[in-house]
């Protein structure tokens, strides 16, 4: 029988440097390993320390797992400081990805909140990648300044793809940028979605998903349409170790996605 | 159905000699008397010299203590096999009581179910054989009943003794304790109408004494305690009651129920280790008490306040549990009150909770 805590040697192929404080670690499986988008793995330095993290890659890329991590706490400092093609070790994937299936035929908003945009990448490929079921992909991103904006060659790009409309927003501007200037919610006023037929998709800083989160309510969406991200200290990601409960649910098994409608009656979600 | 035997006291013992050439025995043995004044027993290793006793309650530690250990290695980095789970010795576990199979039922819905099961946990459940017994007496902070818990097993163990006389009533309650009777014939006698009508007095006796115990005490109720700590959610009660708490942990690891445990990295050659060994990862049991318990990377803390984290606790047992599993997470063992050095008691607990809450409604 499976040993469940059992972790599969990945090598570390590539470290991308993102912003000061973010880089996106290329890890190739040796075992094969898949996963869909908004799941994620617990990825260790062996014999060191572990911590959950949401891939960015395409999911449908079977070779390699990007992971985009900014420096935090322990765990994301040494692997900051790792050098490559030193093995890690990857357990998962875990929890529930995105129910893309739910999202056919809708207007799809992504908002993302600085490295929250990392498993939103993910998302995003595999909204790309069968952009046809959907009627449109709307994403509105926001970064503390033009410096901590990740992905920062792929994200025009993206904005040339039929379908998609993106639009950044910093806190604090710089000489040189040309884009807006605000907090993410400034920029959620004249959303080009219906939301009647939308979905809202949410991931960046418990703060910021707080207030996108009401913005969201505002306009009209309902709670069973906004999908967030929580986070949690997880440590088994299997539903058994109990550190990552949120009310009834534990947020590695029964998300970390959750909708806010099952959210709602839940205490102090965003503590 | 199961059948049903009697067995002499000392061919009992007999049974637990024999089983120690195939098995390692566990017993509950009787300390010296704790400042309560009541005997406490404890478990040790039953060798071929030992002589059973027989516990009048539960021991000191959990039944969980012999599926999941406080620190133990779980996997190593990286092993071939994908299928690396050593069979555990075959093992023995006498004096199990009614609530600590209650109890156990919380860790078996954990490990052995939800979205995969713990093939580590599994395994050591497979190769244990659980031979409980009937309460023929109680402890102070025994409260079984007020969960709807009788002070005796009528399930979840593979045997189960009913001291009667010169003997037990020894009722089988698994195919594998029909193996294991098969296996020692000899030493069981069919039963007679007058021993399971004897075993039926004593058990109502011992219930009614418990039951005027209890009921003094006034507790808070099972089908009322899931309401009860959600309006409580910002009582004062909390906070009033962690004054005094150490953050020791103690009643997290001495629970029945309690299964938190957390993931940790074992390295390589560490000194005090001997050396050339993998990185490991570990399993270490968690207290929902300790502070870093919900910390997550970065330093966020919803549990940073003592009080929240006893909040965590008691919404995890009495809400969490009833809403996944249908039953709260205590089985009234009372280990928790005996051992907290701050003197927090899980029944005032939820006695304060109940006229909080009736004072505001
Ligand atoms: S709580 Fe009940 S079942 Fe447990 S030892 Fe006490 S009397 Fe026995
Ligand atoms: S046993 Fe008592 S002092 Fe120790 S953590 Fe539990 S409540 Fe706190
Ligand atoms: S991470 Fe262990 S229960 Fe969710």
């Amino acid at each position: 029988m499976k040993n469940i805590y059992r972790p599969i040697e990945g090598i570390l192929e590539e470290i991308i440097t993102e912003t000061s404080n973010i880089k996106t670690f290329v890890i190739r499986s040796k075992e094969d390993f898949s996963f869909r988008a908004g799941q994620f793995i617990e990825l260790s330095i062996p014999g060191i320390g572990e911590a959950p993290f949401t891939p960015s890659s395409d999911p449908n890329v079977k070779e390699k797992i990007d992971v985009t991590v900014m420096k935090a706490g322990r765990v994301t400092s040494l692997l900051h400081s790792a050098q490559k093609n030193i093995s890690l070790g990857i357990r998962g994937p875990y929890g529930k990805g995105y129910p893309l299936e739910k999202f056919f035929g809708k207007d799809v908003l992504i908002i993302g909140g600085g490295v929250g945009l990392a498993p939103l990448r993910s998302l995003l490929f595999s909204l790309f990648a069968q952009i046809d079921k959907y009627n449109k992909v709307v994403l509105r991103y926001g970064a503390r300044s033009p410096a901590d904006i990740v992905y920062k060659q792929a994200i025009p790009e993206w904005a040339k793809l039929n379908k998609v409309d993106i639009m950044t927003t910093v806190d604090v501007g710089s000489p040189d940028w040309q884009g807006n200037v605000g907090l993410i919610t400034t920029v959620l006023n004249d959303l080009p979605v219906d939301v009647k037929n939308a979905v809202a998709i949410v991931c960046g800083p418990p703060i910021m998903m707080k207030f996108v989160n009401l913005k969201l309510l505002d306009l009209g969406f309902d709670p069973k349409d906004i999908y967030l991200s929580m986070e949690k200290n997880m440590s088994c990601g299997l539903g058994k170790c109990g550190h990552c409960r949120l009310g009834k649910y534990y947020t590695c098994k029964d998300g970390p996605v959750f909708t806010y409608a099952q959210l709602q009656g839940i205490n102090d979600i965003w503590d | 159905m199961y059948s049903i035997y009697f067995i002499e006291s000392s061919k009992l013992n007999q049974l637990a000699q024999d089983l120690t050439k195939t098995h390692r025995v566990f017993a509950p043995v009787e300390k010296r008397a704790n400042f309560t004044c009541e005997a406490d027993f404890s478990y040790k290793k039953f060798s071929l010299s030992s002589t059973l006793d027989f516990n009048p309650y539960r021991a000191v530690e959990p039944l969980k203590s012999f599926f999941t250990y406080p620190h133990e290695k779980v996997a190593d980095y990286f092993s071939a096999e994908k299928n690396v789970v050593d069979i555990p010795q075959e093992t023995v576990v006498f004096g199990v009581k009614s609530c600590d199979i209650a109890g156990h039922k919380i860790q078996d819905f954990v490990f052995l179910e939800g979205v995969e099961v713990d093939a580590l946990y599994r395994a050591k459940r497979e190769h244990t054989l659980i031979i409980s017994g009937d309460c023929i007496d109680f402890k102070q902070v025994c409260h079984c009943l007020a969960w709807e818990i009788l002070p005796y097993p009528t399930w979840g163990f593979d045997l189960n003794l009913s001291p009667l006389n010169e003997g037990f009533v020894a009722e089988v309650g698994s195919r594998k304790g029909e193996e294991l009777i098969a296996q020692h014939k000899s030493l069981f006698v069919p039963i007679r109408d007058a021993q399971i009508a004897g075993r039926r007095a004593k058990r109502e006796s011992l219930v009614d004494r418990l039951k005027r115990h209890l009921l003094p005490q006034n507790l808070v109720t099972k089908d009322s305690v899931q309401k009860l700590v959600q309006q409580g959610y910002n009582a004062k009660t909390w906070k009033e009651f962690m004054l005094t708490c150490v953050e020791c942990g103690g009643c997290n690891f001495i629970c029945d129920t309690c299964h938190c445990f957390l993931l940790e990295e074992k390295k390589q050659n560490q000194p005090g280790l001997p050396a050339g060994g993998q990185n490991a990862k570990l399993r270490l049991w968690d207290a929902c008490l300790y502070a870093n318990y919900a910390r997550v990377a970065g330093g966020a803390n919803p549990n940073k306040l003592r009080a929240q984290r006893l909040r965590f606790r008691f919404t995890k047992k009495f809400d969490f549990f009833v809403s996944n599993l249908g039953i709260p997470a205590c089985c009234g063992c009372g280990r928790c009150i005996e051992v907290c050095p701050g003197k927090i008691d899980i029944r005032e607990v939820l006695k304060s909770l109940a006229e909080e809450t009736k004072e505001k409604t």
